[in-house]
């Protein structure tokens, strides 16, 4: 009774049990083995290790396998560390395809009555959790790079933005130094959108920001899509003269691109206008003062005729 | 506290020393590039005391890859990093991670089986040179404050922990970890009984 209860469980239970003799040999080989492995047990059952599992000779399952039967410490081969150490497969499709199931191995000394020790291999089915965390890894992956990087121009976002220009902000605090932003503006970019379409829109703005980036050279300096069709530039150590320079540049790099526009007021092509503002912080200056006067400039410059630059002076002076 | 004579403490460090040399290699061949890891030091310290070192105070948290052994003498074994660092060392012999705080389910059997590796190696090198044997039990993985690892807030006990100070090498990074083992009085006079014999062997 009790024997063929014992024998039922071994049948039924959803993982591999193998049992090894003290001189290695096969003398237990559930049926959960036989169905993910190409061996039936009669084929198998006081067979070696060695000779069922050619391949695993001195691997780190045979090892353990040592490490029970002489030492009686207990094992434990994780799915990360060793993939799919034995040749087992889910189904005949993934055995066709030589596709191994992942699994999890525990190797345990065990003890026999009257006999030399024996060991326990118990294989585990980890194939679901692996792919689990597979996915998961790739939802982190893409939500880690979704949060900085802006989805349609590939430039980073308004969040790395303000990251960014905090820290440059207060670094510019602790050295006493210049620090630049540029604000930006697509000309007319509402008249292109209505009569080119959204998608012609989007890639409009992916080449405006690849062309502003390309301007950039300085591993601090950086362009982000600020919104909409606005992007801003974050340049430290940079004075005035130096962030005019760059600003210009800009302005010519995205006329050069030679978008065709239409129905643009001031030129044939997509142009940009940009508001320039510098600042070396004192104790208690905030970013949104650096910002405020960089939009200042830019609403200047939309006001002075577009596709140019202007740089923000306090109206005291 | 406890202490060994020099003769004992010497052969203990060497015995350990032998039992990581295999435990990194066996590591150098599931990454498939060079491991190293040596025992520098070892000592014998309160319960409070280890959990101090680790952090304790703090409420800093470490992992800890746990196993029972049992035969030769009885101790609880332990191997404990600070959490990033075992962070560090799956992401290091794994070469991908989630990036989350925390080591995920996989993750965490990876770090079980490391643990598993190196407190097998550690006391089989002892029962060997001991000539005694030890059972050991399948590794469980805990994170926790060392207070709570250790149980230093059970129940009164009158025993010492042997704890080992380990260097890892692995891919040019260095982290360290240590290594413990709870001992009653019993457990730790059968330790120093051992030692004794296999330096008796030794000297001929």
């Amino acid at each position: 009774m009790q024997l063929s209860l014992l024998q039922g469980v071994l049948k039924a239970v959803r993982a591999g049990i193998i049992v090894f003799d003290a001189e290695q040999r096969i003398v237990l080989w559930n049926q959960w083995m036989e169905q993910h492995s190409s061996f039936p047990a009669d084929a198998i059952l006081g067979k070696t290790f060695g000779e069922i599992f050619p391949d695993m000779v001195d691997g780190r399952t045979h090892v353990a396998l040592r490490a029970a039967l002489q030492n009686n410490f207990a094992s434990l081969l994780s799915q990360t560390l060793n993939k799919a150490p034995f040749p087992l497969f889910a189904n005949a499709g993934d055995a066709a395809a030589g596709i191994r199931m992942q699994q999890a191995v525990h190797v345990m000394p065990l003890e026999v009555e009257s006999l030399p020790r024996h060991c326990l291999v118990q294989i585990g089915d980890v194939s679901m959790a692996v792919a689990r965390e597979k996915k998961l890894r790739e939802l982190a992956v893409e939500l880690e790079s979704q949060t900085l990087v802006d989805g349609l121009t590939g430039i980073a976002n308004r969040r790395r933005f303000d990251q960014h220009l905090d820290d440059e902000f207060r670094r510019a605090k602790r050295n006493a130094s210049p620090l630049s932003l540029i604000m930006i503006d697509v000309d007319y970019f509402k008249d292109y959108n209505d009569n080119y379409g959204h998608q012609h829109g989007d890639e409009c703005l992916a080449r405006i920001a690849g062309a502003l980036c390309g301007v950039l050279h300085r591993p601090r300096d950086l362009a982000a899509r600020y919104g909409g069709e606005e992007f801003t530039v974050v340049l430290p150590d940079t004075n005035e003269d130096g962030a005019l320079q760059i600003a210009e540049a800009m302005r010519a790099e995205v006329e050069s691109l030679k978008i065709e526009h239409a129905y643009s007021g001031v030129a044939g092509c997509v142009t940009i206008s940009l508001g320039v503002s510098t600042l070396i912080p004192e104790l208690a200056a905030k970013t949104g003062s650096l910002i405020h006067a960089a939009d200042r400039a830019l609403y200047q410059a939309k006001r002075t005729g577009r596709n140019c630059v202007v740089v923000y002076t306090d109206s005291k002076n | 506290m406890f202490q060994l004579t020099e003769l004992q403490h010497d052969a203990l460090i060497e015995i350990f020393n032998l039992g990581v040399g295999q435990a990194a290699a066996a590591m150098s061949r599931i990454v498939g590039d060079e491991v190293t890891m040596s025992v520098p030091m070892i000592s014998f310290q309160s319960r409070a005391e280890v959990a101090r070192t680790l952090g304790s105070d703090e409420g800093r948290r470490i992992c800890a890859i746990t196993q029972h052994f049992q035969g030769a003498f009885s101790t609880e074994a332990f191997l404990m990093f600070p959490e990033e660092k075992s962070l560090e060392i799956v992401r290091l012999m794994v070469g991908q991670s989630l990036s989350l705080e925390e080591l995920s389910e996989m993750e965490q059997e990876a770090m079980s089986e490391i643990g598993n590796i190196i407190l097998n190696c550690c006391m089989g090198a002892f029962a060997n040179a001991a000539g005694k044997e030890l059972q050991g039990s399948l590794p469980t993985y805990h994170v926790g404050t060392g207070d709570n690892i250790l149980g230093v807030s059970g129940k009164e006990w009158d025993g010492v922990v042997l704890t080992l100070k380990i260097d890892f090498n692995i891919e040019r990074h260095h982290i360290y970890g240590y290594v413990a083992f709870l001992l009653d009085m019993p457990a730790l006079n059968d330790l120093q009984r051992y030692i004794d014999a296999y330096l008796a062997k030794l000297m001929g």
